[in-house]
């Protein structure tokens, strides 16, 4: 799929801001109830995953919304070393940010590039890169698991950095191609011409600009690789290098599963990405209307 | 513009190298003074805290400090992903040395097993259940070491008996039946019936002994549609229609059912040694308020019910054959043994363990099934048609049991 | 880059694409090829190393005859794809595996639209409740699975504790186990699917709202038009861009969705809620060949789709301006 331009930007007016609408308060009020109660709806499912990792073993099964006692030693308990969760929560961490930048690293020149120029190979490379989001690595553990035994990389977090930097690729090429695309070129040459060199005028001038695109991208790549489990559960034999999505599936036992330990463990796994998301939440809206096609 | 093509190549293949390289360090070199097994099992544990993991590291270590000269890299996955990653590594030809946790008979066949006999010395391997031990045979010799067994019984909540006014377990399948209509008019389920894709086959194969059916004639053949198993499931199907069973048989899984019955939700069960600690650790039932019998049968309690077993096989890719000898003599002692079946709540494969722990009642009953326990057939095509046992059984309970049956049969006779 | 011909299409507002020069020697040509390589190398090794080369290994592994164990014992030929074409099971699969898709990335669409203009207006706590949007796409799709998974059991779910204090459903019956059924069973993993694909797509949708000029709305306004009116006329095609977006990668997502079917139920009962992604994960357990054939067969079709869909809204004619 081939990134297109956004609507025109003219260079001057390159941010653009919405001078607030004013409503009548009756209406805000219904707007706002209707927003709040989808955003409760979609917490519930989560809250209920809280309050199960809560519950005492005599009330799991229990038939109420909430149990009588709430067991906080089922939250508090897994931090011990016998869980590894803070291992893996570092290993996750890890790899996570690590495919992260990888793909910021690797996509940035090549959206750059596709963008400002016309070249004969433009539409196949991104069309390459397009089929690369549709393989899902469930198809082709075997062959991943052989190639990284070739690179006597099993069993490493720099494979599943690798892995889900390859996968994840595709998007932030899309993203950042169509946003690169709408920055105007004189703003490019401008710099130039005031002395700084083509790459300075790419970090000066049109990363800036293009801020909401990478910072979509980014978040996009780390919610990827900080959730994905087959390749981890492949590539990973030593609990030293197990990320959060493998460990959690060790509560799952031959004859029964630590509901409490699966939830709780799985609800701080969320935290972190959360806490991402809240931090870089204004800048990804602008982000995500990039790629268009039109 | 070219140098800037011909640096730009050469970085990103240097890149590639330095990737290569950094990971080589890892590999290891066995001299001569130190080999290295590498060991891959199943975690029978329910998260980090039992993790099998630690039971085969501690064997490991106190192996290593008996034996400096040979090192034992332990992994265990969880049941669910194991065959998938066990695979995996066949597919790549990454062999451990020590499986613990599949049959043997299918590696056999494909010539990558040393014989039990090579890897055990005669006095530890006359030690393990000779039984379990014959199962492992591949054209008569046997390949693999049953490491843990387990059989089955009938439990039953005896709290919701008395209740209902039941004052014994059935010992028939009528009996069973009626006695699963008075629970579920006190409001608990009457029996829970597991036939999803977890264990359908085990689950399955108790009801199919109980009417002189069963997997295998009694000349080894596949008969898995024979008018006994189809009455069987025939009657399974009608117990369900009357509503004394949890909802959607076909699709539940025996967890489910176990953690049910754990919290007393539920009359009777078909259960192993192994429920005993869930029960324990649910809490919600003393130890007199659940008991155990014999698994009915369509006219009396079944004299020989299922026996499992999960076993070691030891691969010949390596060619450690002799440090794979010294470190399975090992870990067949008996105190290791008596630990994992402790702790997992399963029974020990050696005779001496079996022994150290009959005084124990609650596995006594478990123990007194063993010899005459059927298990499952130990063909090269077991596994595959156990996977179809375990995903289309469950229909059988809604559909035409015959028409399953048939389609099973079909393709465990033209596959083997 | 001809700065000539950039200036001139920067000066007509556009982002200028750089054009080839019109005379130069066969040396600058074939500079002028190579020139894209640093720049796209990095990409293409890291696609080439991570994803081509397993592909390669997938391909090879479809004709070949393997053992359930992983031992290879030879070649199969077609004899997997043959096998894999005669399966009773697939047609049906093939057909579920549509209405799945098309359910799911439709439902996902069309609540989007609503939600992004919800959440496009300003109310206090805005910010919050955009925030909470977030959770079903920074949750794991295996987690938000097994948790609907528990609120469904028949037995004490929170779903089934409130229906029943609703007087709709009974503990343990036939209705309560909405996951034993395939028919409902199909509903609810569609509900999740969709669950997890609404904050990806309001988002999009959302970023592409906001960069509609607000002129537009207040030009209309002026006109006296209708809000529905606005909507179609204004709102949707300048929203095209960003729809069509979400849609792709909605479609190619829901396509390979895996965990919710397989933690919900595993496929089950027997193969009546499989897709072709979880029929391939079925098959790998007895027939190695035959599912490698099965993701060949999946893969095909997932790019047969997404092409047909780019030639539609003819990506190549605008590609580079």
């Amino acid at each position: 799929m081939a990134a297109e331009t956004l609507p025109a930007r003219s260079a001057t007016a390159v941010r653009r801001t919405r001078p607030p609408r004013r409503l009548p308060p009756v209406k805000t009020v219904i707007i706002a109830a209707a927003a709040y109660a989808i955003a409760v709806i979609f917490l519930l499912p989560y809250v209920e995953m809280v309050i199960t990792a809560l519950r005492p073993q005599r009330e799991l099964l229990a038939r109420n919304y909430l149990p009588h006692h709430f067991a906080w030693s089922n939250l508090t308990g897994m931090w011990g070393s016998g869980f590894g969760i803070t291992t893996s929560l570092r290993i996750s961490l890890e790899v996570a940010g690590g495919a992260t930048i990888l793909v910021l690293l690797v996509a940035m020149p090549a959206a750059y590039y596709t963008a400002r120029n016309r070249f004969r190979g433009r539409g196949l490379f991104l069309l390459v890169v397009l089929v690369t989001q549709m393989l899902q690595p469930t198809a082709l553990i075997v062959g991943i698991y052989k190639e990284f035994l070739g690179f006597h990389l099993v069993n490493t977090v720099w494979a599943l950095i690798l892995i889900n930097a390859g996968f994840n690729m595709a998007f932030a090429v899309w993203i950042l191609n169509a946003y690169f695309g709408s920055i105007p070129v004189e703003l490019e040459e401008a710099a130039m011409v005031d002395g700084s060199g083509r790459l300075g005028a790419m970090f000066r001038v049109t990363l800036p600009l293009a801020m909401p695109g990478v910072v979509t991208a980014l978040i996009f790549t780390f919610i990827a690789a900080w959730n994905e489990f087959i390749v981890a559960l492949t590539l990973t034999t030593g609990s030293a290098v197990m990320p959060l999505t493998v460990r959690l599936d060790s509560f799952i036992g031959q004859y029964t599963v630590d509901w409490q330990h699966l939830f709780g463990a799985s609800v701080v796994a969320t935290i972190p990405v959360l806490i991402l998301f809240a931090l870089i939440e204004g800048r990804v809206v602008g982000g995500l209307t990039a790629g268009s096609i039109k | 513009m070219k140098g800037r093509v011909a640096a730009s190549l050469a970085i990103g293949v240097a890149a590639l190298i330095a990737v290569a390289g950094c990971g080589s360090s890892k590999s290891s070199s066995s001299s001569s003074s130190s080999t290295t097994l590498t060991f891959f099992g199943a975690d029978y544990g329910t998260g980090p805290a039992n993790s099998t993991t630690k039971y085969w590291d501690a064997i490991a270590s106190a192996f290593h400090q008996a034996n400096p000269s040979i090192k034992v890299n332990v992994q265990t996955v969880n049941w669910t992903d194991f065959p998938n990653k066990v695979q995996t590594l066949i597919q790549n030809k990454q062999f451990p040395d020590v499986l613990e946790g599949d049959t043997a008979p299918q590696f056999a066949q494909s010539h990558l097993l040393y014989k039990s006999s090579d890897v055990l010395s005669s006095s530890v391997l006359s030690n393990v259940m000779q039984k379990f031990l014959n199962d492992t045979s591949y054209q008569g010799t046997p390949y693999g070491i049953p490491f843990t067994t387990s059989t089955r019984a009938l439990y039953y909540n005896k709290k919701i008996f008395a209740a209902a006014g039941i004052s014994s377990p059935p010992q028939t399948w009528a009996q069973l039946q009626a006695d699963a209509a008075k629970v579920k008019a006190k409001g608990y389920i009457g029996y829970g019936l597991p036939l999803g894709s977890e264990e359908a086959q085990a689950e399955a194969l108790m009801w199919f002994l109980g009417n002189g059916g069963g997997y295998l004639d009694s000349s080894g053949n596949y008969t898995i549609n024979s008018a006994q198993n189809v009455q069987t499931l025939q009657f399974l199907s009608q117990m369900v229609k009357s509503g004394v069973t949890q909802p959607s048989p076909g699709t539940t899984d025996r967890k489910d059912v176990w953690a049910q019955f754990a919290q007393g939700k539920i009359g009777m069960v078909g259960g192993q040694p192994a429920l005993i600690p869930i029960i324990q650790q649910a809490g919600a039932m003393t130890s007199s308020d659940y008991a155990t019998a014999d698994f009915p049968g369509r006219t009396g309690p079944l004299a020989s019910t299922l026996g499992v077993h999960d076993d070691i096989v030891a691969f010949n890719t390596g060619g450690h054959q002799a440090a794979i000898k010294k470190f399975l003599d090992f870990v067949y002692q008996n105190k290791y043994q008596l630990q994992f079946a402790s702790e997992y709540g399963l029974l020990p494969a050696t005779t001496s363990a079996a022994s150290a722990m009959s005084s124990n009642p609650t596995f006594a009953a478990f123990f007194k099934n063993i010899p005459e326990s059927v298990n499952y057939p130990s063909k090269t095509n077991w596994t595959t048609v156990e996977n179809q046992i375990k995903t289309t059984l469950g229909q059988a309970i809604t559909g035409s049991p015959q028409q399953i049956l048939n389609t099973i049969q079909h393709s465990a006779t033209s596959a083997s | 880059m001809s700065d000539v011909a950039a200036v001139k299409e920067a000066a007509g507002g556009q982002a200028a694409l750089a054009q080839p020069p019109r005379h130069d020697s066969r040396r600058g040509r074939i500079a002028r090829r190579l020139a894209p390589l640093p720049w796209l190398a990095p990409a293409l090794i890291l696609i080439a190393v991570v994803v081509l080369w397993p592909i390669v290994t997938m391909v090879q592994t479809s004709t070949q005859n393997i053992t359930p164990i992983g031992v290879t014992i030879g070649s199969a030929g077609v004899g997997n794809f043959s096998k894999l074409f005669s399966d009773p099971n697939l047609p049906s699969i093939l057909v579920r595996t549509v209405l799945w898709v098309v359910a799911v990335v439709g439902i996902t669409m069309l609540i989007s639209l609503g939600l992004a203009q919800l959440f496009n207006q300003q109310f206090p706590g805005r910010r919050v409740a955009r925030w909470a949007l977030i959770a079903p796409w920074a949750a794991s799709v295996l987690m938000t699975a097994l948790i609907f998974r528990w609120m469904l059991q028949p037995d004490n779910g929170v779903i089934n504790v409130f229906l029943h204090q609703l007087g709709l459903v009974q503990f343990n019956s036939n209705q309560s186990s909405w996951l034993g059924r395939p028919d409902s069973a199909m509903a609810w993993m569609i509900g999740v699917a969709v669950f997890v694909s609404l904050p990806f797509t309001t988002y999009t949708l959302l970023a592409g709202l906001q960069t509609i000029p607000g002129e537009l709305f207040e030009a209309a306004r002026v006109d006296g038009a209708s809000r529905w009116h606005v909507y179609r006329a204004i709102t949707l095609p300048l929203l095209r861009p960003a729809f069509l977006v979400a849609l792709v990668i909605n479609v190619m997502n829901v396509f390979n969705s895996f965990p919710i079917i397989w933690e919900m139920t595993r496929g089950g009962p027997g193969y009546e809620t499989n897709t072709t992604t979880v029929f391939m994960y079925n098959l790998k357990q007895s027939f190695i060949g035959e599912a490698a054939a099965m993701s060949i067969v999946n893969f095909t079709l997932v790019i047969v789709i997404v092409l047909i869909f780019l030639r539609v809204n003819s990506w190549n004619r605008q590609e580079a301006r």
